[in-house]
């Protein structure tokens, strides 16, 4: 923020413009609207994730996360507004995960992917669409974040991630979220995370099945699943006979995005040290502890 | 449930085998239509050649029937645990009393 001048003022304006609202529960809060923030984030020339963390601060909710704030409290929705999510790879999961991230309110986004859309993108890959085939999935999900949620801010990077390439691109998320669809990229993405002690969100998926496990520094973690000579592992596995379905990409990215918010905010038990196992076919979840 | 009763059966050497139990997940479960069974083996490969024997042709035929031709046995295709362990990292693969033994297919989509 530019100056004490200028906080002070986009806290009396916050607090002039607040106007009360009824929550489900019957309680009153207080909240201000986008045109509000947005309005007073262009006069005052602050970011609008700034005004609206100021405006949660003075216990004011932006009307936006009025629903949000029943499970993370406003600090919660304040923490998320001060991190930073990267998300590796835009596909079914991540372009789901991007879409759920900037409807929750995280403050910034590292997203990283090298493809373009394609026709047999328009199943499970929520950016895509008849229009934008043969756009770079980042320029498309960068548009995307900018139109559901204006304080989210965006770094794209139009990369293939690498052994070489992944510390670098990584580095200053808090958490990072898979969204990739081959073993390589993610045994690089948790070297990565491991070197730079952030925790790294596991998943995939394949027919009506997916898996997830949240990796944190010194967890067990892919190599429990593959092994720890990653030569001797799949590329990849029985996606490429039975296919990955919409419904079975948004499930898994919605439970991605819930670990995100677990870890950052503090509310709940991130799923760690185990894989969880979702069956949709069956409705089973199952959960394995894994060792060494 | 009756059909996994087993007596107790003795290896070469006149020891108990291990009883041990076999959780299946994912397609797998779906596909041999439980999620679990019970068996008694000494060592995984001995439990893997008796999982095979059970199920290998079910699996088979529900996969070409899936449209999936996959022509080597379950082990080929499958994620397999011992304990949370997977089989690539294991020391030894001999089997005790109660260990359980994950199995499922790789899912590596995104």
């Amino acid at each position: 923020m530019g100056s004490k001048t200028a906080d002070k003022d986009v806290r009396r304006y916050i607090a002039e413009s607040a106007e009360s609202r009824l929550a489900p529960d019957g309680k009153a809060y207080l909240v201000v609207s986008l045109k509000t923030t947005s309005s007073i984030s262009s006069s005052q020339g602050v970011p609008a994730k700034e005004v609206e963390v100021t405006a949660l601060k003075q216990g004011i909710i932006p009307c936006r996360y009025l629903r949000n704030i029943g499970t993370i409290g406003l600090d919660g929705q304040i923490k998320l507004l001060q991190s930073t999510v990267a998300v590796v790879g835009v596909g079914g999961l991540g372009s789901n995960i991007i879409e759920l991230l900037a409807r929750q309110g995280m403050g910034h986004l590292i997203i990283i992917d090298d493809d373009r859309f394609t026709e047999q993108n328009l199943n499970r890959q929520v950016m895509s669409t008849e229009g934008n085939l043969g756009e770079y999935k980042v320029i498309a999900a960068a548009k995307r974040v900018k139109e559901i949620n204006s304080a989210t801010t965006v770094s794209t990077f139009l990369e293939r991630l690498t052994k070489e390439n992944t510390q670098s691109l990584l580095t200053g998320a808090r958490v990072v979220i898979d969204g990739l669809d081959n073993l390589s990229s993610r045994l690089a993405v948790e070297q990565a995370c491991r070197q730079l002690a952030i925790p790294y969100i596991y998943a995939s998926i394949a027919g009506f099945n997916g898996q997830l496990m949240t990796i944190f520094p010194g967890d067990v973690g892919l190599s429990s699943l593959y092994g720890s000579f990653s030569d001797t592992a799949p590329e990849q596995g029985i996606e490429t006979r039975i296919g990955n379905p919409p419904a079975t990409a948004a499930m898994i990215a919605a439970l991605q995005v819930q670990e995100v918010v677990k870890i950052i905010t503090g509310v709940g038990t991130p799923i760690r040290n185990q894989i969880l196992l979702v069956d949709a076919r069956e409705c089973a979840i199952d959960r394995i502890e894994l060792g060494r | 449930m009756p059909g996994n009763v087993l007596l107790t059966e003795l290896n070469w050497e006149g020891e108990e085998m291990a009883l041990i139990t076999v959780r299946f997940y994912s397609l797998w479960r779906a596909y041999l239509g439980t999620d679990s069974t019970t068996l008694q083996a000494d060592d995984v490969q001995d439990a893997l050649t008796q999982l095979e024997t059970k199920f290998g042709s079910r699996l088979r035929e529900k996969l070409e029937t899936a449209g999936v031709h996959l022509n080597g046995k379950i082990q080929d295709y499958s994620l397999i645990l011992l304990n949370g362990i997977t089989l690539r990292n294991l020391k030894s693969t001999a089997l005790k009393e109660e260990d359980v033994l994950h199995i499922f297919p790789p899912a590596i989509g995104g």
